[in-house]
């Protein structure tokens, strides 16, 4: 009987409480240790002052060569992860193709690869000898040379984002009801009209989150930057990189700060915008699927086949080359050969490598686990924060906005934050407190991760209609109930979709992960990769390889066990 | 089975767990021979303190950048370690921050103690850095070392005897001879790379960011002078020279033929023989017959628990068979006069006939500004 009082009345506050301890994570792992870097932007010697910050606006270098600049970039990598991002989405959520959930499921790599990988894999794809202008070379065309210039770097950001715009969009995709189309067609549209008045919009949030994200990865950009681009196509981020470097910390956190804003003002942009869409929605009742292959070979179904061809050859030249080119980069020795040496280092360091080196199964393992942690602690802190979206109530946009901050503040900012607040300590009554280790580690990700998932399954939410909930409730459930029973299985792919980016942010993180971690003890595969960097890139690439097996395995697992327990 | 409390404290938990951090002054971020078992550090929330394996020896504590212990060619790390330890009655700790001496000068920055007995691989830039953003010393004078007298008196890069040297490199070009018709050559001096044949031909890196970029920098500096190497780099941006974020990025792109010159060290013909490369590829050129040097040095921390034993490691770091077992591992030139090198060292390590390196009088007061200056030129689009 008491039991069962305190369960109920632990159910009816659950989500309160997963809430507290959202907000208490955040605090300590991002408010609170990005607060100590941020300080230095508006205090000189325990006095407030905006003379750094006004330093940064009123240099013509900042605002027009570094900052517009940025923005510039970033505009085109959005509008480019758009192209090659939307019409994945509708080939995943509209066709029936052999391979189909595996490729999806694959689409999650770009996210997990460190830039030194992306670097080798372009440079082989889209440099001088590259792959691209051997194949035009073989058909008669001139060279192109596409290597250090604006154009390779938004390449390079379309490979990381691209992804990201497709699986949130067919998230969406699959979750529209088929069955308003049925209607709008027995009312007399025409497909294209249906699409445009009933599919169109339920896809908009989405195609919204995706720019959005894009916009904001992408104007925080750095190493891809200089790899592909080169110093005379410095972003912001660069700039904060090398301040930071130089101990200028003002003029760094000053360049964060203005960073941030604009990163935040467009969130909140969007925010409102998503706030503003809400379409009654019903159950998921997702759209038939067709095959790639047209039944009749109509002219209206020729063009669409040979589109799909088209769509398919960049998909090859922009995602499949330079992966495979990573892969033979891998087995290949100095005198150009096969080769398995940079495997035979990585077995060897496993078996022979002493305790404070960096092992690769430990590495594994780590990365496997810290992903794990991160899927536990962020798909509840995600959804939790995606109801409290959808409610109504004083102050919404405001704790809206601050819980997606993670995505819009630098870094390296973050990273020095770390150390300051958590790896130094903090005196609290002559004891110094200090959070690092596996747990801090953790936490870090699901901070970086859970904005994710609440992005992914915050326009779903907002879709439900409201009175599903209100009957179950008039019913007697309570609010965490009604999540569980009535609102989860509704937005459940949103919620894999969320999940799955969580899993790919913490195996990719790099910067949090090496300031937490304890020793090599701690290291994951991202921090074994930059370690094995030497003056030969052989064993990096094999590590990265090893990188990339390994999260492919695990998210045809997730994705599979995840469809499947949506389906139960 | 400890990972699995791990997994599960994770899960039941939750996020509370993480507060259960850590309370203590000591150590940081070390890395311990007890902490070998990779899945107990895992599991645990606590920091591994500096504690020894063998009961009461005392522990000396290194602070190093990680290629120094842990590079995938070799190391001299581990081999110091053995090394010392099998005649000294102590344990050689290695700690590897990521962001190097940085990590140390943020910890003084913030008041707290540097948890470390000496650090290895200083160089005179840093210690500028140090000394520009510090009032007080992170370091101490290296005292009660016997084999200072050793080292090669123009290496000595630190006028306040704190940095000892414990080996030099020297950043050079490193051409490819096959390149376009196969008969690449790379021009003799710094005005030669302004000429049109070499448009696009040289890929550099990141000044700010990047150890070769920045002896590059410099290296131009002394060449062109204060006044003239700003309009020698946009001569350089208009021939197309390419600075890339660091030496991994450029070295890279130099490997797949992106362009047939990079700034990299002038020992490159090492690893390319150890992995069998074609030496046509790997051709060395020292600008004006010069090369950057850049030597390394060590220097004990000023709040070292254990300054004795330190200033014993870095006796032991200056002995004849212990630098020449540091420069062929680290693949780079012997600091003191005495080290007995290995014959065939010299085929493949070169040295510029002229040695050029800023002191840490000239880099004081004019390092950032002339970094800061350089970066606002080349970024401007």
């Amino acid at each position: 009987m008491s039991v069962r009082r305190v369960a109920r009345a632990l159910e009816q506050r659950l989500l309160t409480l997963v809430a507290a301890l959202t907000a208490v994570v955040l605090l300590v792992l991002f408010y609170y240790p990005v607060a100590t870097v941020f300080a230095d932007a508006v205090l000189a010697d325990g006095r407030l002052t905006i003379e750094p910050i006004t330093a940064i606006l009123t240099s013509e270098f900042y605002l027009v060569d570094i900052i517009w600049f940025t923005a510039k970039q970033a505009f085109y990598s959005t509008l480019a992860s758009l192209a090659l991002g939307l019409p994945a989405a509708w080939l995943f959520s509209r066709f029936e193709f052999r391979g189909r959930e595996t490729l999806r499921s694959l689409t999650i790599l770009p996210f997990v690869m460190p830039s030194i990988m992306v670097a080798i894999g372009f440079v082989a794809t889209f440099g001088r000898n590259g792959t691209l202008n051997r194949a035009l070379s073989a058909v008669g065309l001139p060279p192109v040379e596409l290597l250090f210039t604006l154009e390779a770097i938004i390449v390079a950001h379309a490979f990381y984002n691209a992804p990201l715009v497709a699986r949130v969009v067919t998230a969406a995709w699959e979750s529209v009801d088929a069955r308003t189309i049925e209607t709008a067609r027995s009312l007399g549209a025409s497909p294209r009209r249906a699409f445009r008045d009933v599919v169109l919009p339920q896809l908009l949030p989405s195609i919204g989150v995706g720019a959005t994200l894009t916009f904001i990865f992408t104007f925080a950009s750095f190493p891809i930057v200089l790899a592909l681009g080169g110093f005379q196509l410095a972003t912001i981020e660069v700039f904060i990189y090398s301040r930071v470097r130089d101990l200028a910390y003002a003029e760094a956190a000053s360049l964060a700060v203005i960073e941030t804003v604009i990163s935040i003002t467009l969130t909140a942009v969007y925010l409102r915008y998503e706030a503003s869409q809400r379409s009654a929605g019903g159950a998921a009742n997702p759209l038939p699927r067709r095959s790639v292959l047209p039944t009749d070979w109509t002219p209206k179904s020729t063009l669409r086949t040979a589109g799909i061809a088209g769509y398919a050859l960049v998909v090859g030249l922009v995602f499949v080359v330079p992966i495979a080119s990573m892969i033979l980069a891998s087995v290949t020795g100095g005198d150009g050969g096969f080769t398995l040496a940079n495997y035979a280092f990585l077995a060897e360091r496993q078996a022979t490598g002493a305790s404070f080196q960096v092992k690769p199964l430990p590495a594994i393992l780590n990365s496997l686990a810290f992903a794990a942690g991160t899927l536990v602690v962020a798909v509840p802190m995600g959804v939790t924060m995606a109801v409290l979206t959808t409610r109504r109530y004083r102050g919404r946009g405001l704790i809206d906005v601050l819980s997606m901050a993670p995505f819009a503040v630098s870094g390296i900012v973050v990273g020095l934050g770390l150390l300051r607040g958590l790896v130094f300590g903090v005196d609290v009554l002559g004891t110094r407190i200090r959070v690092t280790g596996a747990l801090a580690i953790v936490a870090a990700h699901a901070v970086g991760a859970y904005p994710f998932v609440t992005r992914n399954v915050a326009p779903l939410f907002a879709r439900l209609d409201g009175r599903l909930v209100e009957s179950a409730r008039s019913l007697g459930a309570t609010r965490t109930r009604a999540l569980v029973d009535i609102e989860l299985p509704l937005v459940w792919t949103g919620v894999v979709a969320g999940a799955a980016f969580a899993v790919a942010i913490s195996i990719g993180e790099f910067d949090s992960t090496i300031i937490l971690a304890e020793g090599a003890g701690s290291y994951t595969m991202p921090i074994a990769v930059e370690r094995f960097l030497g003056r030969r890139l052989g064993p990096a690439t094999a590590m990265g390889c090893l990188l990339l097996l390994v999260t492919s395995a695990s998210f045809l697992v997730v994705d599979r066990f995840g469809g499947r327990w949506g389906e139960l | 089975m400890r990972r699995r409390t791990f997994l599960k404290a994770a899960g039941a938990g939750g996020v509370s767990a993480l507060l259960a951090g850590c309370t203590g002054t000591g150590g940081e971020q070390t890395t311990t021979e007890a902490s070998g078992d990779t899945t107990e550090t895992t599991a645990t929330a606590t920091t591994t303190e500096g504690t020894t394996a063998g009961g009461e020896s005392p522990t000396l504590t290194v602070g190093t950048y990680g290629s120094f212990v842990d590079a995938p060619s070799s190391s001299p790390g581990p081999w110091l370690k053995e090394t010392f330890e099998s005649e000294f009655d102590a344990t050689l700790e290695w700690q590897t921050p990521d962001s190097g001496v940085n990590y140390y000068i943020e910890r003084a920055l913030q008041g707290v103690e540097s948890g470390a007995d000496l650090y290895v691989g200083l160089d005179a830039q840093m210690l500028v850095r140090i000394d520009e953003n510090l009032d007080e010393a992170l370091f101490s004078p290296a005292e009660g070392i016997s084999r200072l007298g050793d080292v090669n008196e123009q290496l000595n890069f630190d006028p306040q005897g704190r940095a000892v040297p414990y080996d030099t490199g020297y950043i050079s070009l490193v051409y490819n001879e096959t390149d376009g018709d196969g008969d690449f050559v790379a021009p003799e001096t710094f005005d030669g790379l302004l000429e049109s044949e070499y448009a696009g031909a040289l890929l550099a890196q990141n000044p700010t960011s990047s150890a070769t970029g920045q002896a590059f920098l410099l290296h131009t500096i002394d060449a062109k002078g204060e006044d003239g190497y700003l309009d020698y780099w946009a001569s350089l941006k208009e021939n197309d020279v390419r600075v890339l974020g660091n030496w991994e990025d450029s070295y890279n792109a130099y490997s797949n033929g992106e362009a047939p010159m990079v700034v990299s060290y002038s020992t490159d013909q090492v690893y390319a023989a150890e992995s069998g490369e074609d030496m046509a590829k790997h051709q060395i050129r020292f600008l004006n017959d010069q090369g950057y040097a850049n030597p390394e040095g060590m220097a004990p921390f000023a709040d070292a628990s254990n300054p004795d034993l330190a200033a014993e490691f870095m006796d032991f770091m200056l002995r004849p068979e212990v630098q020449a077992e540091i420069a062929v591992r680290n693949v780079q030139f012997p600091a003191t006069t005495t080290a007995e090198l290995p014959e065939d060292f010299a085929q493949y390590a070169q040295e510029p006939p002229e040695a050029v390196t800023f002191s840490y009088d000239r880099l004081q007061d004019n390092l950032s500004d002339w970094t800061d200056a350089w970066a606002r030129e080349f970024a401007r689009k």
